[in-house]
């Protein structure tokens, strides 16, 4: 097994990048990428979505986002629909995108699942003890994206 | 002309079906949203639309396998595949399985527009 190298990481970060400017023409900032040592203290908002990576790959993806940053998101994207089952479904759905447009780095060999999704921490083990915590920030919200994947050799 | 949205994101099939309200595609008719890929089936069975669009990643039954299925019933609906999934191999199995045309996640109001015109006959 191995550890995604920096270039591999960056793919993460220019896929959430992409993802606000492509539908807001605003584009999220990463205010810094870490790696957790400690494990489990990358910062937890109100709604959590992950993807389960499988295929030549094992871990998982997770987005954390405050309900204000996911209520404004849905308002740039004209939806009004703003239930709570629509916010934990929009942040499952940023985790899918961010995960799926990986592929196009990684190819077909990472599988992805579909999202499960919960209000505050999500539950789930990682494959890593020391996953990737990257901060992102869109508009005046602060959300986190945790990379937390291994190739199988 | 009828459409079937098929997502198992219920924020992407309703702005899906906002869009699907514009102008340009006056003729598109709402005919029903599924889930996932077996709910498509049967709302396909029933409801014959002349255009789809298929997510990938879902639930129950994925999107390749129900854009194979629906394209053996009928071969010439117009299956527009909406996916995140960007890899080159996943567009080229779902074109041969019988899609029409695919568009990416995260996608611009405009862009799926233009891809469901694409979709209608001229």
């Amino acid at each position: 097994m191995s550890d995604l190298n920096e270039t591999e990481i960056k793919v993460f970060i220019d896929a959430v990048t992409n993802y606000f400017n492509q539908l807001t023409h605003e584009p999220a900032n990463v205010r810094g990428a870490f790696l957790d040592d400690n494990g489990g203290t990358a910062p937890v908002f109100d709604y959590s979505g992950q993807i389960a990576i499988s295929g030549q790959f094992r871990g998982t993806i997770t987005v954390s986002a405050p309900r204000a940053m996911i209520r404004h998101l849905l308002l740039a994207l004209n939806e009004s629909d703003q239930s709570d089952a629509n916010l934990r479904d929009t942040v499952g759905e940023l985790a899918n995108t961010l995960a799926g447009n990986a592929r196009k780095h990684f190819g077909g060999d990472m599988e992805i699942s579909v999202p499960r999704t919960a209000a505050g921490a999500i539950g789930g083990a990682g494959s890593r003890k020391r996953p990737y915590v990257i901060m992102v920030s869109w508009k005046n919200y602060s959300a986190s994206l945790v990379v937390d994947i291994e190739r199988l050799e | 002309m009828k459409l079937l949205i098929v997502d198992d994101s219920n924020v992407i099939r309703q702005r899906i079906a906002r869009l699907a309200g514009d102008a340009r595609l006056h003729n598109l008719e709402i005919v029903g949203q599924a889930r996932n890929g077996a709910e498509a089936l049967n709302l396909f069975v029933r409801h014959r639309p002349d255009v789809v669009t298929m997510d990938l990643t879902m639930p129950e039954l994925g999107g390749v396998e129900c854009t194979e299925q629906i394209a053996a019933i009928d071969d010439k609906v117009n299956i527009l595949v909406v996916s995140a999934l960007s890899d080159k191999s996943t567009a080229i199995t779902a074109l041969k399985k019988g899609a029409r045309g695919f568009l990416y996640k995260p996608f611009t109001d405009d862009q799926l527009v233009e891809a469901l015109l694409e979709m209608l006959p001229t």
